[in-house]
């Protein structure tokens, strides 16, 4: 194995969790050097501050909201980030990445956004039940509401409210997508697909978080190319592509996350996740000292 | 409706200009392009394609930001853009901004643990002043006098933070002769500057400070445009705090200026202003 003496990467994380151990096994295997930046711990000076040695960091933050800013901070910097802001920016807000999606062609489910519940009630009875109504910014399936009546809506909707805060301020509804009990979750790295599952569940919620079981799906020739298509249209970087396969045949994206959590996808693949993320990051730093 | 969109639709009456008032409490924006997903056709959908343009004017922050993306991926203009309304509605992000454009500004650092913050708190040298990255009215902003101050502010931030993280933003404060001042940009122009007084550290006048009118000198007028061109705003209000030696520095931008304030002590048509930067851009 090569080492790599010049190149300094910074890995931006609280928790560590079992995807960050594997970062970091697969950096060490390599002989990369890097810094873990517990962002508990950083205070970001942002007239006079640096990330120290780094050449480029990997955002492995559990927190959206610290990735927003300190990816927007390192591109101050001058740093590049795996994933860059602008990707950061587009995943955390899932009317962002609808947007983004749509401007690139790539098919995703009917989604309304409507800002008072009124509007947001009216909004669901044109698209007719059942619907799915997201948080803004939420992970994990957290407050997921499938909406199957006009009861449920009303009793949802009252719920946001109370809420409160932006992210339940704005109503955002989905068309529910008949799946076939599973999902698909693939990984993009860079412009390559290097792996996807099958998200199996008996709950409409397949995250394998909330009890979902992985399996490898196949990257056809299609997935291959949706899945690409979803990153390049949020901006690249390192990012989890989640695609419904509707009824009729065609494969729609339901969102894209920026920092995705991989720990029960490398056994069911027989792919090194870890290892391609390194490999990529590593790719960015270089590019970045050799001036390009 | 406030003052400013009533002498809006007014100037707007004046030219003979055909509007609307999308009302955003009644409004479903449709996140489908044709042929991209949806089969559904949607009464919604293209919903704005009769317009030459959008002047946003929302109070609140988050719907200026959803609705002009919605706009900007059907294909129409806003004034603001979708842009310069994500960089003036977060202080950090106008903060970087401003300074990737070399504009001086309070010294400043971002932290995400009470302890970083206090050690940010403590690097700056107090007093400071915390804020929240999204806000406006000077709302639950602390100026902080000491340690056991920034310690209880900070304390109170975290157990009232139910979105998980966001970050906590530390300024240095200014010491102020009694005034801030306020200036309006609209297009390459710096409309007018006003003076916000407060016995209180907070001047808005949301807040009670009292406004008066003060000549945009060459250097207010630089600051005020090179400002607006950091966060790509096209019409905003630029904050700027003068020090006790009379070094400015700019504070904040703000994307959906009011100035009903500001009206009653310069002579200048604001809304006549804004309307005609609007017709210039739906014209070209």
């Amino acid at each position: 194995m090569p080492s790599h003496p010049a190149i300094t990467i910074g890995v931006l994380c609280s928790r560590v969790r079992v995807e960050e151990k594997l970062i970091f096994s697969a950096l060490q295997e390599r002989g990369i050097d890097y810094e873990r930046i517990d962002t508990r711990q950083v205070t970001c000076d942002l007239d006079h501050g640096s990330l120290g040695e780094c050449d480029a960091v990997l955002v492995r933050c559990l927190s959206h909201s610290r990735a927003y800013y300190l990816t927007r901070w390192a591109e101050h910097l001058g740093v590049p980030a795996v994933s860059p802001h602008r990707v950061v920016a587009t995943c955390t807000d899932k009317l962002l990445a609808s947007a983004a999606l749509q401007e690139a062609g790539v098919p995703t489910p009917h989604t309304l956004v409507a800002f008072t519940p009124q509007a947001a009630l009216e909004a669901i009875e044109e698209m007719g039940y059942p619907v799915v109504l997201k948080p803004l910014n939420g992970s994990w399936g957290r407050l997921l509401a499938r909406v199957n009546d006009r009861h449920a809506a009303e009793a949802i909707l009252e719920h946001k409210t109370t809420l409160g805060g932006y992210q339940h301020s704005v109503f955002y509804i989905q068309e529910y997508v008949e799946k076939p009990g599973r999902d698909i979750r693939s990984f993009v790295v860079g412009d390559e697909t290097v792996a996807a599952i099958y998200r199996q569940s008996p709950h409409w919620i397949t995250n394998t978080a909330r009890g979902g079981t992985a399996s490898n799906c196949p990257i056809t020739p299609e997935v291959d190319r949706v899945s690409r298509a979803a990153a390049q249209a949020v901006g690249g970087g390192v990012v989890a592509v989640d695609i419904f396969e509707h009824p009729d045949g065609r494969l729609l994206v339901g969102e894209v996350n920026h920092t995705p959590e991989f720990r029960n996808s490398i056994a069911p693949t027989g792919v090194d996740i870890p290892g391609k993320i390194v490999d990529y990051v590593m790719e960015v730093a270089t590019m970045k000292q050799s001036g390009r | 409706m406030r003052t400013e969109e009533k002498l809006i639709f007014q100037a707007l009456r004046e030219r003979g200009v055909a509007f609307d008032r999308i009302d955003t409490r009644k409004l479903v924006l449709d996140l489908n392009l044709d042929g991209h997903g949806a089969d559904k056709p949607m009464q919604s959908r293209g919903q704005f394609d009769n317009y030459g343009i959008v002047l946003v004017r929302c109070l609140s922050n988050s719907r200026a930001l959803c609705a002009s993306r919605v706009l900007q991926m059907q294909g129409v203009r806003t004034v603001n853009t979708r842009d310069a309304i994500a960089t003036c509605g977060d202080k950090i992000l106008t903060n970087l901004a401003l300074l990737e454009y070399g504009i001086p500004t309070p010294r400043a650092a971002m932290a995400f643990s009470r302890e970083s913050a206090l050690v940010g708190a403590h690097d700056i040298g107090y007093p400071v002043v915390v804020k929240p990255p999204i806000g406006s009215w000077g709302r639950l902003m602390a100026k902080v006098n000491d340690r056991q101050t920034a310690e209880s502010i900070v304390e109170h931030k975290e157990a009232m933070d139910n979105s998980g993280g966001s970050p906590f933003y530390v300024q240095d404060y200014i010491h102020k002769p009694g005034y801030d001042i306020r200036t309006l940009v609209v297009g390459d122009e710096t409309l007018y500057a006003v003076r916000r007084s407060s016995a209180h550290w907070i001047t808005n006048t949301a807040r009670g400070g009292q406004v008066s009118n003060l000549a945009v000198t060459d250097e207010l007028d630089r600051l005020s445009l090179a400002a607006a061109a950091a966060v790509g705003g096209e019409i905003v209000a630029v904050d700027i705090l003068e020090d006790a030696d009379g070094v400015l520095t700019v504070n904040e931008v703000n994307h959906t200026p009011e100035f009903h304030g500001a009206m009653q002590v310069t002579d200048v048509d604001i809304a006549g202003k804004m309307v005609d930067y609007v017709l210039r851009l739906a014209d070209g």
